[in-house]
């Protein structure tokens, strides 16, 4: 079945085998622990497979509001390495990875969970691995174990690193096709939906050129319902009118009790306290780098 | 970076060395640039994170407003002297663009016009606007130490207390008339102009949007 366009990754359900492509770490962790939190919310078993260490994973759903821990202790949650799963040593076989992902969805039925979530970041096939050339066979596979299942595979793929003709040769076999949501993107900004927590995200530069979108992501914002963040860590200036943009949105969110939070660089926070947001009940700056 | 100040722009201030070390023309789609190059040299200046945030923030809001409501473009100058880093924005005036008063494109959420001017007096040390027929110059100064600032800050205060905050002059060009209201409105600005300027309100930035659209 082929992808569908623009699907977001709250949408996403069982048999689905989706493909999100991302540009920069922060949107792949952001869409991964919004897949991985509506999981647990779900009570299914969710497996995340990736570079990183299991402690960065904690560390990296903890920054996004996420304990991960009573989910990890009980088993519900799982945060592995790709090698000595998919891989072993760096030798790939499509065949083996499949059954492997078979073997989970059966494990996760024996345990009683109602389903199984998988995240997988791709970046392993971009390392010098024998049978990286399998990987539509592998992707095609997971299709096959998907039918009729109560599971979901979220294939994560670095757009700016996977060559187009790669991300051709294995998009036919996913059902899904999930990208952030973007209200503007070019080479100097880039406003785009937050999903974990909720909220919208800003990098780059910001003035009154793009005072147009950024409403429209503000508004929509606003509209979530809940606390919301506004995530301004990679964002490097915000002139003084969309500084009281965003001033203006995190009052109006907050007089209706709902908690604000404004991640940002301490000379941009600065500007934000000028305008009194440093002062007002619900709203909070965050401006220590945690990552 | 030094780039010919061409014709359509005021007379160089005296003040303003003749080989600025920075010396660069913007518009609306050049404001980028100019960020970046003042950043860099505000830096070499030897001023903090915090402070170089600061004068980029302002000279950007010199020259948006320049962009927004008067030429549409201009130049920038910047040098250092007697312990300031002096930015200097020009343009030639309002010629040719909208007269009508309105801002330049409503957005969905309430932006107060002239907000940005109030930025800029809230970081410079110092500023001064000198507005005549060949266009407006605006010199904000950023204070290289600290204590320095300090001191400027409590003398430009002194001033404030001293003459109000509202001083009438009198003007001839009306567009030019309302640019400098909002410059004035905000500041610290020596006007070496002559302008009529009426009683005029700040934006009420503790307030909420609702209580703040029944202000000027």
């Amino acid at each position: 079945m082929a992808a569908d366009a623009g699907a977001q990754v709250t949408e996403l359900t069982d048999e689905d085998h989706a493909c999100l492509t991302f540009g920069e770490p922060e949107e792949l962790a952001d869409l991964t622990a919004a897949f991985i939190r509506d999981g647990l919310a779900g009570g299914l078993k969710v497996m995340w497979l990736s570079d990183a260490s299991a402690a960065g994973a904690v560390v990296e759903l903890a920054r996004r509001g996420i304990d991960p821990a009573p989910a990890l202790e009980r088993g519900q949650l799982a945060a592995i390495a790709c090698d000595g799963r998919l891989l072993a040593g760096q030798a790939f076989r499509a065949r083996d990875a499949v059954a492997w992902l078979a073997a989970q969805l059966e494990a996760s039925r024996r345990d009683g969970f109602p389903g199984l979530r998988v995240a997988v970041d791709m970046s392993w096939a971009l390392r010098p691995v024998t049978g990286v050339q399998e990987l539509p066979a592998f992707e095609e596979g997971i299709a096959a174990v998907l039918a009729g299942s109560t599971a979901a595979v979220l294939c994560q793929y670095d757009r700016e690193k996977f060559d187009p003709v790669t991300l051709a040769s294995v998009a036919g076999f996913h059902t899904r096709s999930v990208t952030a949501a973007t209200y503007y993107a070019d080479p100097l900004l880039r406003i785009c939906r937050q999903y974990a927590p909720p909220g919208i995200r800003i990098a780059g530069e910001l003035d009154y050129q793009a005072a147009e979108p950024l409403a429209l992501a503000l508004a929509e914002t606003v509209r979530l319902g809940g606390d919301i963040t506004v995530n301004m860590t990679a964002l490097a200036f915000i002139d003084a009118r969309c500084s009281l943009m965003v001033a203006d949105a995190a009052r109006t969110v907050a007089a209706a009790s709902r908690r604000v939070r404004l991640r940002c660089l301490p000379e941009v926070a600065a500007g934000f306290a000028r305008l009194g947001l440093g002062a007002v009940p619900g709203i909070t700056m965050v401006t220590d780098d945690d990552h | 970076m030094t780039t010919d100040p061409g014709p359509s722009l005021p007379p160089r201030d005296p003040a303003a060395p003749a080989g600025a070390p920075l010396e660069q023309r913007f518009d609306g789609g050049s404001l980028y640039a100019l960020r970046a190059a003042v950043s860099a040299h505000a830096a070499a200046a030897g001023l903090s994170n915090q402070r170089v945030y600061d004068v980029t923030a302002a000279v950007h809001e010199m020259a948006a407003n320049a962009v927004l409501h008067g030429a549409g473009h201009g130049r920038l100058r910047m040098w250092t002297r007697d312990g300031f880093l002096h930015c200097q924005v020009s343009d030639a005036g309002p010629a040719g663009r909208d007269d009508s008063g309105a801002p330049p494109r409503a957005v969905p959420w309430p932006a107060e016009h002239g907000h940005g001017l109030w930025i800029v007096a809230q970081v410079t040390d110092k500023s001064s606007i000198d507005h005549g027929p060949a266009g407006t110059t605006v010199t904000a100064r950023f204070a290289l130490s600290p204590a320095r600032r300090l001191a400027r800050r409590s003398s430009a205060a002194r001033r404030r207390t001293q003459s109000g905050r509202t001083t009438r002059y009198q003007h001839q060009c009306p567009r030019g008339r309302r640019r400098l209201l909002a410059w004035h409105a905000y500041g610290q600005f020596d006007a070496r102009s002559r302008v009529s300027i009426p009683a005029i309100h700040r934006p009420a930035y503790g307030q909420r949007p609702e209580e703040r659209s029944g202000t000027a």
